[in-house]
């Protein structure tokens, strides 16, 4: 039974090569006062962060440097949907955000300008060697760092405006899977990785502050959509069995990566001196991402020049509330608490976003050690609700590129930053 | 300097001491954790499991029976995964080879020879590829077929035999006249030499007492006529179509056999349709003709159909897996220059028309699933009087191979090779097909039974392997 020549045309093992760039990857870990209080901030003016909260607060808050970093501790099971395996888990790793801001402006408060650098969108994940979902996704790496340039100013006492410039300076991705083709004797499956750094981009953010007495303020705030583009990204085959080697000769990606815009509405209240109380909504646009595709270039990739995987996210809104009191005039104690909505939709989880509504809780403090000198802390608690997909609900939404079972998501992320008020 | 910081100011030093106490026993707590489900055998005892079929049952995968292939028989896994429940079998035994005789049969092998990518089959030629097969040398009086190596351990629980077929396992329906034990080196080499010319398989299987069982019979009684391309060979009393009274009496009486008079629990499958097997389906008509279109545009392809009638191919004929390397050789016939090759020809008398075992024609195909239907209609029927549900293979593989079935991100489809599903024969799965019937069986029985029994992972199963 000599049959001349098989076509390893391979379309079939690798319709869903690469689908894998990651979402519901945003970041909300803008800076530790803020985090400390649920994340809130468009309603607040506290200090020169409000740069990415909303641009319009930024002369009204007292100007200055701070910085700060945290390390979130992702922490994800999996079951299978039969749940024969094992549950699995990450190879625990962490990530860690980070942010600093500036501000300065005249003695009389007309206005401020600001410059920030912070990272509102990423993800790692490290999936257990061998795991069930190996041929969706093993590794994800995406970083990406913004700088901003912010202009603010008082139209009145009352109403403030401000806008910033933000570029998308670094970006970088890093994906892996295993692609399933083996070769004869071969201990492990083909073994894909794509990994790029992103062109810069620019993009803005906009927002408006009222602040009728020193008890109340109200903000809005708009935050632009920025496409991250990898082009000319490399493509690193490991383990081509040699009979397939012609199927798989792309050396280069390229994909599109869509950030999506925010829209949020804060408020800020007051009612003593040492009590403030602030609540915020967002809305973040993620319908921007409907596909991820990806282009080779080089060659192809199992056969073929690109592949499209379905995404297919919604918008989805959050909501946040925080308190701060002042202990004393140098201590000061945050509470706060979020709810924030999955924007996956049943049937389309990805191992590299196992998205879920989700809440959390956060606390934080501010030491001042001198006039001007002080530390903040954060501590951040995220509880995902647990979510699972069934493979008919796969193959009902054509999205069997990835795997069914159930997923449960914890994050704990301590922070902490220095600040100095001039 | 952190130390005089924290020591002056005692606040800052407990909060940051709780902080970091908090954090070390908040990480080494915080893995999520998903309440793992319980597997349950319902009202089912698998203490001692047994299954009754074919190749299917065996394991055979690539043209071959070896201990690879037997190790992931479904019966293999489906133990493995009943005995998750906790209702056992502590061990489930299986015929294999000795070790040093692992290979068995012998099977074909994914090579790249003179730059073409191809399964070879082992043999004295190749010296089998370097398998280590487990013939001893010896042919079988019955059918002059190669003796393997005897199976010397007690009577297995996986009681699979290559090639059987329903007709062939009760020896009255040939009215002793084809005694399978000196037939089939399968069937032989489980058997004592007394029992050998005498002993047939549904006495062989009532042997067992099982506590559950399966059987998974039927598809020789069509599938050998079908890849044979319809021809029976002379003196072959199990190559034809099984005709729906023999097949009612023989699986009837297997099944209760086996059930115990419908006393033990258990499961049927049915016979798949073999005309989607990738045997049937990797050589189309279409491209075949295209191929010769290509050259010599007047010319087509030409076939010799059951009935003796030479015509072009349509697309509603079914060339085997072995056309491929038959269509267009060179002619042998003495005195005829054109058409050049077999198959080739540009009228009915113009032709060297590709003989009839490899081509399943229209009338052919007709037959065979109008008998497919007939003989699972009896088995659905005989599955109710012993009340035991059918995991209905033929609808399960027709809808594979219309829509494939995904498992676990990774697509898998009835595609000769690039398919994973089937293995190097086009006929009987590779390892991850089995693991997905297996799946299937645990999905039949745990909705019939009320049993929660996991399904296995497939992609821990391998498909075919590549040079």
């Amino acid at each position: 039974m000599q049959v001349k020549s098989v076509l390893l045309t391979g379309a079939a093992l690798l319709a869903a090569t690469s689908g894998a760039l990651a979402s519901g990857f945003q970041i909300n870990l803008a800076a530790q006062k803020n985090i400390g209080m649920g994340h809130t901030g468009t309603g607040l003016y506290l200090d020169a962060a409000s740069q990415f909260f909303n641009p319009g607060a930024l002369v009204f808050a007292p100007g200055g440097f701070l910085i700060g970093g945290g390390a979130a501790f992702p922490r994800i099971a999996f079951r299978n949907e039969f749940g024969t395996a094992e549950q699995r888990t990450l190879q625990n790793k962490a990530v860690y955000p980070f942010s600093a801001y500036a501000s300065f402006g005249p003695k009389d408060g007309k206005f401020k300008l600001g410059l920030a650098a912070y990272t509102p969108f990423g993800s790692e994940l490290h999936y257990a060697q061998g795991w069930e979902g190996r041929y969706a996704l093993t590794d994800i790496t995406l970083q990406s760092v913004f700088v901003q340039g912010t202009a603010s100013v008082a139209i009145t006492p009352q109403l403030s405006v401000g806008a910033g410039l933000v570029m998308l300076a670094y970006g970088n991705v890093d994906l892996q899977r295993d692609v399933p083709i083996q070769g004869q004797g071969a201990a492990n499956p083909l073994h894909a990785q794509l990994s790029g750094t992103a062109d810069r981009k620019f993009g803005y953010n906009l927002g408006v502050m009222f602040k009728p007495s020193d008890k109340l303020s109200v903000g809005i705030s708009y935050r632009s959509a920025i496409d991250a583009t990898v082009s000319g990204g490399d493509v690193t085959l490991t383990n081509v069995p040699t009979s397939a080697a012609a199927n798989f000769t792309a050396t280069k990606f390229t994909a599109t990566l869509p950030l999506p815009s925010t829209a949020s509405i804060g408020i800020g209240v007051r009612p003593t001196d040492k009590l403030t109380l602030a609540l915020d909504a967002n809305l973040v646009s993620w319908s921007v991402y409907q596909s991820l595709d990806l282009t080779y270039s080089g060659g192809v990739l199992g056969g073929r020049p690109s592949s499209t995987s379905k995404r297919q996210y919604t918008d989805a809104l959050a909501f946040r509330a925080g308190a701060q009191y002042k202990v004393t005039d140098k201590f000061t104690v945050r509470g706060g608490a979020f709810y924030d909505q999955a924007c996956v939709p049943d049937g389309f989880i990805t191992p590299e976003t196992p998205d879920a509504d989700r809440y959390g809780l956060t606390t934080g403090f501010s030491y001042a050690i001198g006039q001007r000198f002080g530390v903040d802390g954060s501590f951040l608690f995220e509880n995902f609700m647990q979510r699972s997909q069934s493979q008919a609900d796969l193959v009902t939404n054509g999205t069997t590129d990835r795997v069914a079972g159930t997923y449960k998501t914890n994050v704990l992320v301590p922070g902490i930053g220095v600040y100095v008020n001039f | 300097m952190m130390t005089s910081l924290f020591s002056r100011r005692p606040a800052l030093a407990l909060l940051g001491l709780g902080l970091s106490l908090g954090l070390s026993a908040g990480l080494a707590g915080c893995q999520a954790d998903i309440a793992a489900p319980t597997a349950s055998a319902g009202p089912l005892d698998f203490t001692s499991y047994v299954a009754v079929g074919n190749s299917l049952t065996a394991g055979y995968s690539d043209g071959g029976l070896y201990n690879e292939s037997i190790a992931t028989s479904y019966p293999a896994l489906l133990a493995q995964q009943f005995a998750a429940t906790g209702k056992g079998p502590a061990s489930f035994v299986q015929p294999s080879f000795s070790a040093a005789r692992k290979d068995g049969s012998g099977y074909l092998k994914l090579l790249a020879a003179g730059g073409q990518l191809g399964p070879v089959a082992p043999g004295p030629a190749n010296q089998f590829l370097g398998e280590l097969v487990a013939y001893t040398g010896g042919v079988l009086a019955g059918s002059g077929q190669p003796q393997l190596e005897p199976y010397a351990g007690a009577q297995p629980d996986n009681l699979g035999v290559p090639g059987i077929s329903v007709l062939s396992s009760v020896s009255a329906l040939t009215l002793n006249m084809a005694p399978y034990g000196i037939i089939n080196p399968f069937y032989e080499r489980l058997l004592t030499a007394a029992e050998k010319p005498t002993k047939d398989y549904v006495t062989y299987i009532g042997q067992k007492n099982p506590t559950f069982f399966t059987c998974w019979m039927g598809s020789n009684d069509v599938l050998g006529f079908a890849t044979a391309g319809g021809v029976v060979a002379a003196g072959n009393p199990f190559g034809g179509l099984t005709d729906t009274t023999r097949f009612g009496i023989g699986y009837r009486a297997i099944v209760q056999t086996i059930s115990k008079n419908g006393t033990v629990k258990g499961a049927v499958a049915n016979i798949p349709n073999v005309t989607s097997l990738p045997y049937f389906t990797t050589v189309p008509v279409a491209t075949v003709i295209a191929g010769i279109k290509a050259s010599t545009p007047t010319a087509s392809l030409y076939i010799r159909t059951g009935t003796n009638t030479v015509r072009e191919a349509t697309s509603a004929d079914l060339l085997t897996l072995t056309a491929r390397s038959i269509i267009g050789t060179p002619s042998t016939t003495a005195g005829n220059p054109f058409p050049v090759g077999v198959g080739l020809g540009t009228a009915a008398g113009q032709s060297n028309p590709l003989p009839s075992e490899f081509v399943l024609d229209a009338a052919e195909i007709t037959a065979v699933v109008n008998r497919t239907n007939d003989l699972n209609g009896i088995i659905a029927k005989t599955a109710l009087r012993f009340k035991v549900p059918v995991a209905d293979m033929n609808v399960f593989f027709t809808g594979i191979a219309q829509r494939s079935i995904a498992t676990n991100a990774v697509s898998n489809t009835t595609a000769y090779v690039t398919g994973n599903l089937f293995g190097l024969d086009g006929v009987h799965p590779t390892p991850r097909g089995y693991a997905i019937v297996a799946n299937e069986w645990v999905r039949v029985i745990n909705a019939y039974y009320g049993a929660n029994i996991g399904t296995v992972d497939a992609n821990l199963y391998r498909g075919i392997l590549f040079p």
